[in-house]
C-alpha cells in the first residue's frame, strides 16, 4: 500500500470497514482486558491499605543508620573472621551432605514413585502423598522441627535439607523415569539381557543426566537456602548474620552476605563445570 | 548378519579390524579418563569426610536423633477419641479434651492468619510481576535501548533476587515495624528479581519481525515493546507469574519467623513455646493450604495456555 493510497483514506471509509466488519472492532475484548486491569489495580490499592502501606512513608528514625552502617565498615580488625568463615564452611558443608544425602534417598524413592516402575497404584499414590506432605512443609520449617528433635547446630539444619530435598527431587526423579524412551529398553531385551542388563544399559543411560543435573541444581539451591536455616538455630551462616543483626553490626551483615554470594557464584560456577564434564554439551 | 558375512568383513590383521579397533580406542579413552575420575573421587571423599565431620553426622548422633524425631512427633500428635471427635463444647463454653474442637481451640485465628498470609502472597506476586515486567525489556540483550542500562538493569535485577527473602524481611521489620507489610515489601522485591530475569530470558526468544514493522511505521520505544513484544511473551509471562505465586505463598507462610506477618509467627511461636498438639494443627493448616493453592493454580495454568505449550 503506497503513502498516496494511505491519505486518500477518508474517515468515511473508516467507518464503512467498521460497519462492514463489526466482529475485527468489537470492543468486548478491550473491555474485559480493562476490567482485569482495574479489578487487578484495585486489589493492590485496597490490599495495601489494608497492610497499612503508609508506614513506608514513616521509617523509622534508625534507617538513616541502618544505611550508613551497611556502606562504611568501621573496627574492620575485630570482625572475628574465624567465626564468620566457620559459619561458611558449615553452610556448604550442611548444603553437600544434605543434597547428598536427599540424592541417595531419592533414588530408592522415585523409583518408588515412577508410574513404569511401580505397578502396584496403592503404593506409588501413598509414596506420592507422602512426598506431598514433605514437600508442602517448608524447609525452614523442617529446620525448626528438627532444631526441636536433635538440638541446636548443623544436625538439624541437614537433616532439613534432606527431608525437603527428598519430596521435591523424588518427584523430578520419578517425572524422569516415567519420560524414558521404552524402545531403548525392549532393545536391550531383544538382545537377550536380564534384568540387571536391562536396568543398566536401558534405563540409566536415559535417566542419569537428568539426575545428575537436577541434583546439581539442588545443590546449588540449597547451598542459597542453607545460609538462612541458621536464622532457626539450624547452623550454618545464618546464626551469625542474625545474631550480629539483632546486635546492630550492620557493617558485618554486608560483610557476611557479600560473602555469601560470593559462595553462590562460585558454586554456581561448579555445578556448571561438573554437569559439562558428567554429560556433555547436552543442555537439561 | 551373520558369523560368515562379519568373518569375512574383517580382513587382514588385528589392527584393521573394526572390533579390536573400537576396543582399543575405548581402553585409550578408559586411561585417559581414568586419572581425572581417581582425581575427582579424592576430592568427593575428602568433601564427604569434611561435610560429615563438620556437622556432626555420626551415627551415634544420628541414632539419638532418630528416635528423638520420633519422640518429638509423638508430643504433638494430638490425642483424639474416637467417641468425643465430634463432641462441642459444653455449656460452660469448654472444649471437651480429645475432641476436634479441643484439638482446633484457635481455628479461627488460625484462619485469619492463613487468610492474610494468602492475601500477602496476592499482593507481593502482583507488585513484584509488574515491576519484573517493567525491568525486562531494558534487561533483555535484544530489546535494550543501550547496553549501558541493559548492564544496569540487569544487576539491579541479580541484586534483588541475590538477598534472600527473609533478609529483606528482617530488614524492612527494622526500619517499618513488625507486621505483614514488611514481608509483603521482601517478597515484592525477591519475586521482582527472580521473575525479571525469567522474563528477560523469554523476550530474548521474541520474534524480531514484529518490533521491526513497528520501527518501519515509526513507534516508539515503548510503542515497540507494547505491540511488537507484549503480544508474543504475554502467555509466557502469565505462567511464570503463576508458578511464582506457588512459591510466594510457601514463602509468606514462613517470613513470619522474622515478625513479617503471616501464620509463620504464630508457627514459630507455637514450636518455640509449645511442645504440643498445636504444632500439628498449624502445620496441617499449612499443608493443606499450599496443596489447595498449587492444584487451583496448575489448574489456571494449564486452562491458560495449554498443556502442550507449557515447557
Amino acid at each position: 500500500m503506497s503513502i498516496a493510497m494511505l491519505k486518500a483514506i477518508t474517515p468515511n471509509d473508516i467507518v464503512r470497514a467498521q460497519a462492514d466488519h463489526p466482529a475485527a472492532f468489537s470492543s468486548r475484548g478491550r473491555n474485559l482486558k480493562l476490567a482485569l486491569r482495574a479489578i487487578a489495580f484495585s486489589y493492590v490499592c485496597g490490599s495495601l491499605w489494608y497492610f497499612e502501606v503508609w508506614k513506608l512513608l514513616s521509617p523509622s528514625e534508625l534507617v538513616r543508620d541502618f544505611l550508613r552502617t551497611i556502606f562504611v565498615w568501621q573496627d574492620m580488625a575485630t570482625w572475628q573472621y574465624t567465626n564468620i568463615y566457620r559459619g561458611i564452611t558449615e553452610t556448604m558443608a550442611m548444603a553437600f551432605l544434605g543434597t547428598l544425602l536427599g540424592t541417595i534417598g531419592s533414588l530408592f524413592v522415585g523409583f518408588l514413585a515412577a508410574k513404569n516402575v511401580m505397578t502396584i497404584a496403592p503404593i506409588r499414590q501413598l509414596v506420592r502423598r507422602f512426598l506431598d506432605v514433605l514437600r508442602g512443609i517448608d524447609q525452614l520449617v523442617w529446620g525448626l522441627v528438627f532444631v526441636r528433635a536433635v538440638g541446636l547446630g548443623p544436625l538439624a539444619g541437614v537433616l532439613a535439607i534432606f527431608i525437603s530435598d527428598l519430596g521435591t527431587l523424588s518427584k523430578l526423579y520419578s517425572e524422569a523415569i516415567e519420560n524414558i524412551d521404552r524402545k531403548e529398553v525392549e532393545g536391550i531385551k531383544a538382545t537377550g539381557a536380564g534384568p540387571f542388563a536391562v536396568i543398566r544399559y536401558g534405563y540409566i543411560p536415559q535417566v542419569l543426566p537428568v539426575f545428575i543435573s537436577q541434583s546439581l541444581y539442588f545443590w546449588e539451591s540449597n547451598t542459597r537456602s542453607a545460609t538462612i536455616l541458621g536464622i532457626v538455630g539450624a547452623g550454618g551462616i545464618g546464626m551469625i548474620i542474625i545474631e550480629r543483626f539483632r546486635a546492630g553490626l550492620y557493617d558485618q551483615v554486608a560483610f557476611v552476605v557479600l560473602n555469601v554470594l560470593v559462595i553462590i557464584f562460585f558454586i554456581d560456577w561448579l555445578s556448571k563445570r561438573i554437569r559439562l564434564w558428567a554429560i556433555g554439551e547436552k543442555q537439561h | 548378519m551373520t558369523d560368515a558375512t562379519l568373518g569375512t568383513g574383517a580382513v587382514g590383521t588385528g589392527t584393521s579390524d573394526p572390533v579390536s579397533t573400537f576396543e582399543r580406542h575405548r581402553t585409550e579413552l578408559r586411561a585417559s579418563r581414568r586419572v581425572w575420575n581417581l582425581i575427582a573421587l579424592a576430592v568427593f571423599m575428602v568433601a564427604l569426610a569434611l561435610s560429615i565431620n563438620i556437622s556432626q553426622f555420626f551415627p551415634d548422633r544420628l541414632a539419638t536423633a532418630f528416635t528423638r524425631f520420633f519422640e518429638y512427633f509423638g508430643t504433638i500428635t494430638p490425642n483424639l477419641e474416637w467417641d468425643l471427635l465430634f463432641e462441642g463444647r459444653d455449656e460452660n463454653g469448654r472444649a471437651v479434651a480429645g475432641s476436634i474442637t479441643y484439638w482446633y481451640t484457635d481455628f479461627w485465628d488460625y484462619m485469619t492468619l492463613i487468610g492474610e498470609t494468602i492475601l500477602m502472597a496476592i499482593t507481593a506476586t502482583l507488585i513484584g510481576t509488574a515491576f519484573a515486567f517493567v525491568l525486562s525489556f531494558p534487561a533483555a540483550a535484544n530489546l535494550a535501548p543501550n547496553s549501558a542500562i541493559y548492564w544496569v538493569s540487569r544487576r539491579f535485577l541479580e541484586l534483588c533476587r541475590g538477598v534472600p527473602e527473609i533478609l529483606l524481611a528482617l530488614v524492612f521489620v527494622f526500619a517499618i515495624g513488625i507486621g505483614p507489610l514488611a514481608g509483603v515489601m521482601a517478597i515484592a522485591i525477591h519475586s521482582a528479581g527472580a521473575l525479571g530475569k525469567l522474563f528477560a530470558e523469554v523476550n530474548e526468544n521474541a520474534s524480531n519481525r514484529p518490533v521491526e514493522g513497528i520501527t518501519a511505521a515509526g513507534g516508539t520505544w515503548a510503542q515497540k515493546m507494547l505491540y511488537g513484544v507484549v503480544p508474543q511473551v504475554a502467555p509466557n509471562f502469565f505462567s511464570y507469574a503463576m508458578l511464582r505465586f506457588e512459591i510466594n505463598v510457601r514463602a509468606s507462610s514462613i517470613i513470619g519467623f522474622v515478625g513479617a506477618g503471616g501464620i509463620g509467627a504464630e508457627l514459630n511461636r507455637v514450636i518455640s513455646f509449645y511442645s504440643d498438639d498445636r504444632v500439628m494443627a498449624v502445620l496441617i493448616l499449612i499443608v493443606v493450604m499450599v496443596t489447595i493453592i498449587d492444584l487451583i493454580s496448575e489448574r489456571i495454568r494449564l486452562g491458560f495456555i495449554g498443556r502442550e505449550n507449557f515447557a
